[in-house]
């Protein structure tokens, strides 16, 4: 995109434009308020994301976001059980699953999915380190919790294929219908999944 | 189903465009590039949210204008409801169903149900087999909206099944085979469902094919409709297996749902290569109004049949037989040609650069009708050429 703004601004739009979800109009309006806020208030901004550049990087355990150099709050948090992982796609769905407080073991961040249009294999992703885990912590149950669209679905059977003959639980979570919600507004994909995996109920 | 009002706000030529239908039969006429197939178009993207002439959206939208609007009222079993859909030039597309915004907006699939004939459907017989396997699944995702699904999960999953074997420059390492394992998986999982659902279809719509082209042709031919898919006697896993270094090789997927074909014949020969161009036109118009019967049968709810200039592809005995067994519900055709004497439409409506006027004085056209309106902008000049012939006679 070739702005009409000179220098500095075009290049600050031009920025903010390739941040996710946010487009050229965004970019424009975000610009311009920048440019007219107190100099100390853009400058903490800007202070903030090279702090983050800085000093974040991965767990070194299991590629959660963390202070560099160090394992995550997830993982040196000796309260939790350690013979069982939880396989996300990205640091943001562990906060999903961590808002349920139903899982209390540690979670594996495979920072991504298999998808070979976009370059990804297995070898792209933190497979290796996964069973390097298993082996090293004793890991008797996995937990697959990748997204429920073709690319999460491909990866989840990738896995449980290499990790079946390991004689370890791996289970996939299920996918169904909201609580709360009413039948009758559920989509019928959602509904039919749900149909898929029923359950039998009573003792 | 019953279509009362369309609204059209700058979709393609029409800046401003407010119609009232009735119940029954509506003949728009009007030379070529007044705007006729634009409209049946719009009445076709308000029912699939695609152009049935493959437009991409924003060719859809007016020269110069931000946005696009389509808006129907339509009568189901007696309940009003109000579809409108915005079409941005920049930004997402927003559907709403009496005025309430859609989630999702695969949900508006189906509330307005359209079947549609246009003469590009000759490609059905005379085009590859790509045509063919669009029409069987647009005829699935009609019958049901959550076929849509099916259909783009098989798409999706062979654009990442020839990435990787495009992206595997033709060797198979353990990396690829493990994960050419899953892809086949999902494909073959994926494909006989496609397949299982394109059958299923087929099986219906036979005999309402035959029956659609008896009544055309007048003269009853055996007409078949075949699903030909090489891979079926073994399955898509194992085809899919047995395809894998020849795929690995050509960095593509050569076998399955996507390489299918339906084999179309006329008395036991290829329609393609031995149909006359007639029995050719009268299948593919068979082959819609075959679709057609099958959904009105399936629902109980006869879907609007629109028909495009659908005399300019017929001689006048093949127009009469049409007219008199359209079948019953809503229709609406247009013609560039004037009417067959046997038409006898509920409202006739003469389209003049993207302008509609309902026409009083039924379907007969002559220059005398032109010549007493009073306002000159809307007169249209009509072709009064014998339409009997069933030749084209606009430029």
């Amino acid at each position: 995109m070739s702005g009409v703004y000179a220098g500095p601004v075009q290049d600050l739009i031009d920025e903010l434009g390739r941040l996710p979800g946010v487009g050229p109009k965004s970019a424009q309006r975000i610009a311009f308020h920048l440019l007219k806020v107190e100099p100390a208030d853009a400058a903490r901004l800007a202070a903030a994301i090279i702090e983050v550049k800085e000093r974040v990087a991965f767990c070194e355990r299991c590629f959660n976001i963390a202070e560099r150099g160090a394992e995550c709050s997830i993982c040196t948090d000796s309260r939790r059980e350690t013979s069982m992982v939880c396989v996300v796609e990205e640091p943001r769905d562990i906060v999903a699953v961590e808002r349920t407080q139903e899982f209390r073991g540690r979670y594996h961040v495979l920072q991504g999915a298999i998808s070979p249009i976009d370059g990804i294999g297995p070898e792209q992703l933190k497979v290796r380190e996964l069973l390097v885990r298993i082996e090293a912590e004793g890991i008797d149950e996995v937990i697959l919790a990748t997204n429920p669209n073709i690319e999460g679905e491909a990866t989840a059977t990738y896995l449980a294929r290499l990790l079946s003959p390991l004689g370890i639980s791996v289970t996939k979570i299920a996918s169904g219908l909201p609580v709360g919600g009413d039948l009758e507004y559920a989509d019928e994909l959602t509904l039919g999944r749900a149909l898929e995996g029923r359950r039998a109920v009573g003792e | 189903m019953h279509l009362r009002r369309l609204w059209l706000t700058d979709y393609r030529g029409y800046e401003n465009l407010d119609v009232t239908l009735p119940d029954g039969l509506t003949a728009v006429l009007g030379d070529n590039g007044e705007g006729k197939t634009n409209l049946v178009e719009a009445l076709g993207w308000l029912s699939t949210l695609t152009s049935f002439r493959g437009a991409p959206n924003e060719a859809l939208i007016r020269l110069g204008a931000e946005s696009a609007v389509v808006r129907a009222e339509i009568d189901v079993d007696g309940r009003d409801v109000l579809l409108e859909a915005e079409l941005p030039r920049q930004g997402r597309l927003r559907v709403q169903v009496n005025r309430q915004k859609l989630q999702r907006t695969r949900e508006l699939l189906g509330v307005l149900r359209v079947s549609v004939f246009s003469p590009d459907d000759l490609d059905l017989i005379k085009g590859g087999p790509g045509e063919r396997r669009r029409f069987l699944d647009e005829t699935i995702v009609a019958r049901h909206r959550k076929y849509d699904q099916v259909r783009t999960d098989v798409d999706k999953i062979l654009k990442q099944r020839n990435a990787l074997l495009k992206g595997s420059g033709g060797r198979m390492s353990d990396d690829v085979r493990y994960t050419l394992d899953v892809w086949d998986a999902k494909l073959s999982a994926a494909g006989e469902e496609l397949v299982r659902v394109r059958l299923e279809t087929l099986d219906l719509l036979v005999p309402e094919l035959t029956t659609a082209y008896d009544q055309l042709a007048r003269r009853p031919a055996e007409v078949t409709a075949t699903y030909v898919a090489p891979w079926r006697d073994v399955g898509l896993a194992e085809a899919l297996a047995a395809s894998r270094k020849d795929d690995l090789r050509r960095g593509v997927t050569t076998v399955g749902p996507h390489r299918d074909d339906l084999a179309l014949a006329i008395g036991g020969l290829p329609s393609r290569t031995h149909a006359s161009q007639g029995e050719q036109r009268s299948l593919a118009l068979s082959l819609r109004l075959g679709a057609h019967r099958l959904l009105a049968a399936e629902s109980g709810v006869a879907p609007l049949l629109v028909l495009d200039d659908v005399f300019s592809e017929l001689d006048v005995e093949r127009s009469d037989a049409l007219l008199a067994h359209l079948p019953p519900g809503q229709a609406l055709l247009t013609s560039a040609i004037g009417l067959p004497p046997r038409a006898d439409p509920d409202l006739v409506l003469r389209i003049h650069e993207h302008h509609l006027r309902a026409d009083t004085a039924a379907a007969e056209l002559d220059l005398r009708d032109a010549e007493t309106m009073s306002d000159p902008d809307q007169v249209l000049p009509q072709p009064v050429d014998n339409p009997v012939d069933g030749e084209r006679t606009a430029p």
